[in-house]
């Protein structure tokens, strides 16, 4: 039996879409593929702030996944974190089994990113994807800081939000489809709006590998 | 913010009826550190403001300014006096580079720096003692030749760092330039007197008389002290190179403000006065002249307009109202006369380069110009007189050969001031030599104290853009006007023409500042803040601490700095503030996980429990 777990860790509104566009298109393309998934989003974590951070789930398994009314991952195989500043906040790494592997989007070096990571031995493969540039983004994400100011969200982006993945989430998808193998690249690539970022996300990922476990 | 389903940890669990309240206030805060929010940190970043960088000697502007605003005019003089041992003057004399640099010119006006360094300079020489103390004694003796600017400064900073100071002064009274140079109407002499008081105060001792090379010479010198400065300024004046300069009649610039400051002058001008040379020199010859009983006095220059000429706007602007004429692009080529002068000889000129040091082209196909004169004088520069010094310290340009710490090769021998800078691209003028004096006074103390010497970097983040600081702030407001005495009276006399300002005066510009970039306690951040995250340590300064635990990085803050202190910097670029938060928001098995591991049992139980 193949039980994978994904969480996604995005910041309330103005990542809000890309958090939930990674955890749809990889349970959806797992469903393509035969498998049984989930998706869902927590609402404990009050997403509706500006920067809160917010989780999203996503299972993936080759059996019937018995557990339909939690929807905490209490053991995640694969966490994202959409804001790279996120790595100093939280403990994302708890419960995490042996030989799992985390995705930041970021433009540091993941040699760099490490020293925030809390408990790196339980990881096989830390990587680092600088998505807000490879999606070329122009106001959003390079400038999150001034965010703060502009309290546009991905909320009120109706024409938009029918694309799946249309910015910095095509990276990131890539860099779990490309380091895991969570779903095959094949049946997911249809999906993804910004096909040219997922495109350079496979070239241009920056892999640390660290602790692998034996099959 | 209700607390159901939140993991609150144990040392933080209050109990009551079963219940868990909300946060109190207090608690509150260490439930929830919502700095992990946050992608950015603020961070107050001081930046040199364009006015301290650009002065000569890094006068802390802004600072002073900032307490003037405030009223701390003690404090304020205290400041001024760690880089200007004689604002007094400075504040009457100074060319202000710094109100050239001040932001508030591309604002609106700038401020008025020097008015306010005059005000604190007065209030200074008022005071019964200086607050200026001298050091504690160490025994070196080190030896100051010249008591102008720059070794005035240097005895100063070196008698603070406890020196024995011996300044040599060739001329019977001290002063230097500050006194030969500069005319009675823009310095009075007991102004300048009370400064030097100031420095004998300090213990300095001011030989006056003494001329290095004939009455102590060069190993004198190495002899009788542990270390020397030369400050001895720029004492020849330049020929103009045309014939008949030695008729009577024909002055030299600095020679006739020189004798007229020290009270020798036998000089009588006749009522129709040239004065060759565009330079600010030549423009105190000219004013000087009226005052000395010419009638019409006229300007020759070179250059073939004002705008051209090497010399501070609102001079060349008090000096045609005082109805003095300007003849450009004429170069002197002949002083006519039967021993004595009474016409020019004028051809029209111009520079054969960008800059008005290069050659001057003459053009002699046209008939030359016959310019009826009864004195002429000559302001077009001057230069060192250096023949008592060793050959191997002597350049081409005819100055002192220094290293960039102003030594001179290996020698306990410093130089500084004009005799030094001539030439090499910076503006002479008396700022400037005292800062090459301050820094020269360090370097001597770094060197007889056996310490590495460390060369001047350049200054880091200078702020010029006004962008990057909130001008919503700041309205538009004219620049506060000095007095000046009427044209018509002043020209005949040798009364200031400059007044001071008044305390409100000074208060009123000095709150014109910007501040820019540089925290000045407005308590802006601390009233913005949305939430408690600025604490403030002291209601009068600018101490203030951001609690990063709760900092969201909204950069509210950040934008309504006014002075620009404020930046955002990147939140990883810092390896502090990882807060693992154990809240609502981490990923322990809150209310739904461990639903979920009820849930699981259920299927294990006997179907009755359920």
């Amino acid at each position: 039996m193949n039980y994978t777990e994904l969480t996604v860790w995005t910041r309330g509104i103005i990542m809000d879409k890309e958090g939930r566009d990674i955890v749809n298109s990889v349970s959806a393309s797992a469903r393509l593929e035969g498998k049984f998934a989930q998706a869902m989003e927590n609402y404990v974590d009050n997403p509706d702030r500006t920067n809160a951070p917010t989780r999203k789930y996503c299972r993936v398994s080759d059996s019937v996944i018995e557990n339909a009314l939690t929807y905490e991952n209490e053991h995640p195989n694969i966490v994202v974190l959409v804001e790279e500043t996120m790595v100093k906040g939280w403990d994302y790494l708890l419960g995490m089994p042996p030989g799992g592997t985390l995705v930041i989007n970021t433009h540091y070096t993941p040699e760099y990113i490490i020293r925030f990571v809390p408990g790196p031995e339980r990881l096989a493969q830390l990587v680092c994807v600088d998505a807000a540039k490879l999606a070329d983004h122009k106001w959003l994400y390079y400038r999150l800081g001034e965010l703060g100011l502009d309290r546009l969200s991905t909320e009120g982006a109706a024409e938009r939000s029918k694309a799946i993945a249309p910015d910095i989430a095509a990276p990131l998808i890539a860099a779990v489809v490309k380091t895991t193998g969570i779903v095959k690249r094949e049946t997911i690539e249809p999906m993804i709006a910004n096909k040219h970022a997922f495109q350079m996300a496979f070239d241009e990922l920056h892999i640390m590998p660290l602790n692998p476990v034996a099959a | 913010m209700s607390t159901k389903g939140t993991h609150i940890p144990d040392r933080l669990k209050i109990t009551f009826a079963g219940i868990t309240p909300a946060p109190s206030q207090d608690k509150g805060q260490d439930l929830f550190p919502t700095g992990n929010w946050r992608a950015i940190r603020p961070v107050y970043r001081d930046k040199m403001p364009p006015c301290n960088n650009a002065c000569g000697t890094n006068e802390k502007i802004q600072g002073y300014l900032d307490l003037v605003k405030r009223g701390k005019y003690l404090d304020a003089y205290a400041l001024i006096k760690e880089d200007m041992p004689f604002p007094s003057v400075t504040g009457r004399v100074c060319y202000h580079p710094c109100e050239q640099a001040c932001n508030r010119g591309q604002y609106d006006q700038a401020i008025s720096i020097r008015a306010v360094e005059r005000f604190l300079g007065d209030l200074g020489l008022a005071l019964a003692r200086d607050v200026v103390k001298a050091g504690p004694p160490n025994g070196k003796k080190v030896a100051v030749v010249g008591s102008g600017p720059a070794g005035h400064s240097a005895a100063y900073q070196l008698a603070r760092l406890g020196y024995q100071v011996t300044i040599l002064e060739k001329s019977p009274k001290a002063g230097g330039l500050n006194r030969g140079g500069i005319p009675d109407w823009v310095l009075p002499q007991d102004v300048l007197d009370r400064e030097i008081e100031r420095l004998l105060e300090l213990g300095v001792t001011i030989k006056t008389n003494v001329e290095v090379g004939k009455d102590v010479t060069w190993d004198d010198l190495k002899k009788n002290y542990d270390a020397c400065v030369l400050a001895v300024g720029l004492i020849e004046a330049n020929s103009a190179r045309a014939e008949g300069e030695s008729k009577e009649g024909v002055h030299f610039g600095l020679p006739f403000l020189r004798d007229i400051g020290m009270g020798t002058s036998k000089v009588k001008l006749g009522a129709r006065v040239a004065v060759i040379g565009g330079g600010n020199t030549a423009i105190d010859c000219a004013r000087e002249a009226l005052r000395q009983g010419a009638i019409e006095v006229t300007m020759i220059t070179v250059e073939s307009n004002r705008q051209e000429m090497p010399a501070v706007p609102e001079d060349l602007h008090d000096m045609l109202e005082e109805g003095v004429e300007l003849l450009h692009g004429r170069a002197m080529t002949a002083v006519l006369g039967n021993g004595r002068v009474e016409a020019l000889e004028l051809y029209p000129a111009h520079f054969s380069g960008a800059i008005n040091a290069s050659p001057i082209i003459i053009n002699r196909e046209v008939p030359p110009e016959r310019f009826v004169v009864d004195n002429v004088i000559v302001a077009v520069g001057q230069r060192a007189s250096l023949g008592w010094l060793p050959d191997e310290f002597k350049t081409e340009r005819g100055t002192i050969k220094i290293d960039q710490f102003g030594r001179l090769g290996d020698t306990n021998f410093f130089a500084a001031g004009d005799v030094v800078q001539l030439g090499s691209g910076q503006p002479l003028m008396v700022v400037n030599a005292v800062g090459d004096g301050k820094r020269v006074a360090f370097n001597l103390d770094k060197v007889l104290r056996a310490e590495p010497l460390r060369p001047r970097t350049a200054p880091i983040d200078v702020i010029v853009d006004l962008k990057r600081m909130n001008m919503t702030y700041f309205p538009p407001f004219p620049r506060v006007q000095q007095a000046m005495l009427p044209p018509a009276s002043r020209r005949r006399t040798q009364e200031e023409v400059i007044q001071s300002f008044t305390e409100e005066q000074a208060v009123e510009e000095a709150s014109r500042c910007f501040s820019c970039g540089t925290c000045n306690a407005c308590d802006n951040c601390y009233l913005v803040c949305p939430e408690p995250c600025i604490v403030r340590g002291d209601r009068s300064n600018g101490l203030y601490k951001i609690l990063v635990n709760y900092c969201k990085g909204c950069r509210v803050c950040i934008e309504e700095c006014p002075t620009g202190c404020l930046e955002g910097v990147p939140e990883l670029d810092f390896d502090t503030g990882v807060v693992r938060m154990d809240t609502a928001f981490a990923i322990s098995p809150g209310l739904h996980g461990r639903q979920g591991e009820e849930l699981r049992r259920l299927a294990e139980r006997p179907a009755k429990n359920i």
